[in-house]
């Protein structure tokens, strides 16, 4: 289970002002649900997902990973948490086996225990044929799926997505896609951060719409696809009040 | 167990990074550079003083060679996870950080080692020496000191300002290594180059032929005092880095 509870970020800028990027974000994630955090660029999408994942400290407010609060057991909050990032950070040198391997290691997992986990991960991921390519020589989609391989590798209960699908072909975005569903059907909780709504529309259990800093709506799939307009008509209604889609 | 596994899995992965055929290169023509000073100085000077041999061998390898190796082998320690978008990947592991900086200063320490042992032995070549088995086991060991200290010295800037890590190792090179190190009071106890110029007096046995103002410049103490010093240093300083790393923060427009 995932849980923010009245997050509060601010940052100094280089030039002495406060930027508040997150304002009292609050929300769950259940176990087995994939829950779409939608937003335009830079309204603190990023920030309360690396709040999440204990990139950054809390102004005011804590976050739950399975109940390890981020500011009182980071490293707990750690072990139980896969994270994905829009920037996919894979070593070109590296083959997907060694990178899967090498992260496995930083999990402090044996040998014996990725020996057997990192090539079902790889199949799983549809790297198989690929596993001993340097990264460098893959897809973006391919090094997109290394680069969930790597947050899966210590077999987490949550994971946190941020913006997985950019960079991706509609082909590899829905793979990509179908995959993460895939994993919420074993139970994990999964929150997925986009400003490509068309995408998650029909993938997600619920949405959360994030506008300066600050969640301002929220519904199930059912209740943002009532909505005028359908999921892009609720986020515009929310984002940009008296605007239509 | 498992904080050595993280560890020795990211300096393996820094030394295949240092692998790359550029930078191995670089570093050959690195190892070859003291040995060609030594070359041309005896095509000059003829057949050279050993003690004057000694002195050039140490200011070119465990002083300039280390030095250089270990800026460019330990200052990017975090700017390069920075630039290539990794910081995140391997901050939101449990001890990814102390993992990415413990394990870049065995790889900083192994890659400038090896490239000074090879300088060392082509250096003791090029100068003729009767001696030079004994020598080569004295450079080797303060090659080692050399590194342990000045990679851990050059931690601090690449955890405090990794974006200017380069420029202010450089700065801490000057003031702390060679102004505050040859300054003959309290202060310069806490500097690797008193360490290393003691050591290099007290093996090449020179104490009491060392001129009273030169004396000033070099601890008394034996060997194993200066070498345990170094131990602490590098250990204070590595595990202020760590601790100070393990609290960085960077917001999402601060990376790139």
């Amino acid at each position: 289970m995932i849980e923010a509870a009245g997050l509060v970020k601010h940052f100094r800028s280089a030039d002495g002002r406060v930027v508040k990027a997150v304002e009292g974000v609050s929300f769950v994630v259940g176990p087995g649900e994939m829950v779409g955090l939608l937003g335009a660029n830079g309204v603190g999408k990023t920030t309360t997902m690396r709040l999440i994942a204990t990139l950054l400290r809390p102004t005011v407010g804590t976050a739950r990973i399975d109940g390890c609060d981020v500011t009182v057991d980071p490293l707990g909050v750690r072990r139980r948490l896969g994270y994905l990032s829009a920037t996919t950070g894979v070593p070109d040198r590296l083959a997907p086996r060694e990178v899967l391997q090498s992260f496995g290691r930083l999990y402090g997992l044996d040998q014996a225990v990725l020996a057997h986990r990192v090539p079902a991960l790889l199949d799983a991921l549809g790297l198989g044929d690929c596993a001993a390519r340097p990264c460098g020589r893959l897809s973006t989609g391919q090094r997109q799926r290394v680069s969930l391989g790597r947050a899966l590798v210590h077999d987490p209960p949550a994971l946190v997505l941020d913006e997985p699908t950019s960079g991706l072909d509609v082909v590899g975005a829905r793979d990509l896609l179908d995959l993460l569903e895939r994993l919420r059907g074993e139970g994990r909780s999964i929150l997925i951060s986009t400003h490509r709504l068309h995408e998650i529309e029909r993938r997600c259990d619920r949405f959360l719409i994030i506008h300066a800093g600050r969640i301002v709506a929220a519904g199930t799939r059912e209740e943002m696809a009532a909505a005028p307009g359908g999921l892009e008509g609720a986020f515009f209604a929310a984002v940009e009040p008296g605007a239509h889609p | 167990m498992s904080a050595w596994r993280g560890i020795l899995a990211v300096a393996a992965f820094q030394l295949r990074r240092l692998l790359a055929p550029q930078r191995v290169i670089v570093a050959a023509l690195a190892a070859t550079f003291p040995a060609a000073v030594m070359l041309a100085v005896r095509r000059i000077a003829g057949d050279i003083d050993r003690n004057f041999a000694v002195v050039l061998l140490y200011a070119l390898v465990p002083e300039m060679l280390c030095m250089l190796g270990l800026l460019v082998t330990m200052c990017p320690v975090v700017a390069d996870e920075l630039e290539r978008g990794t910081w995140q990947h391997v901050a939101v592991r449990p001890g990814g950080r102390w993992s990415l900086l413990l394990g870049t200063f065995l790889a900083a320490v192994t890659w400038t080692a090896t490239v000074a042992l090879v300088a060392i032995a082509l250096t003791l070549l090029a100068a003729g020496l009767p001696d030079s088995g004994r020598l080569a086991a004295v450079f080797a060991a303060l090659v080692v000191v050399s590194c342990v200290g000045r990679a851990a010295l050059f931690a601090l800037p690449a955890v405090i300002v990794p974006k200017r890590a380069l420029v202010a190792s450089v700065a801490a090179a000057f003031v702390v290594e060679y102004l505050a190190g040859f300054l003959p009071a309290v202060i310069n106890q806490l500097t690797v180059s008193l360490r290393l110029r003691s050591l290099l007096v007290h093996w090449m046995g020179w104490e009491r032929a060392l001129p009273t103002e030169l004396q000033l410049l070099v601890d008394p103490q034996p060997a194993w005092v200066q070498i345990m010093a170094v131990v602490l240093l590098a250990s204070v300083m590595l595990v202020a880095a760590g601790l100070i790393l393990a609290r960085r923060q960077f917001p999402p427009a601060e990376e790139a």
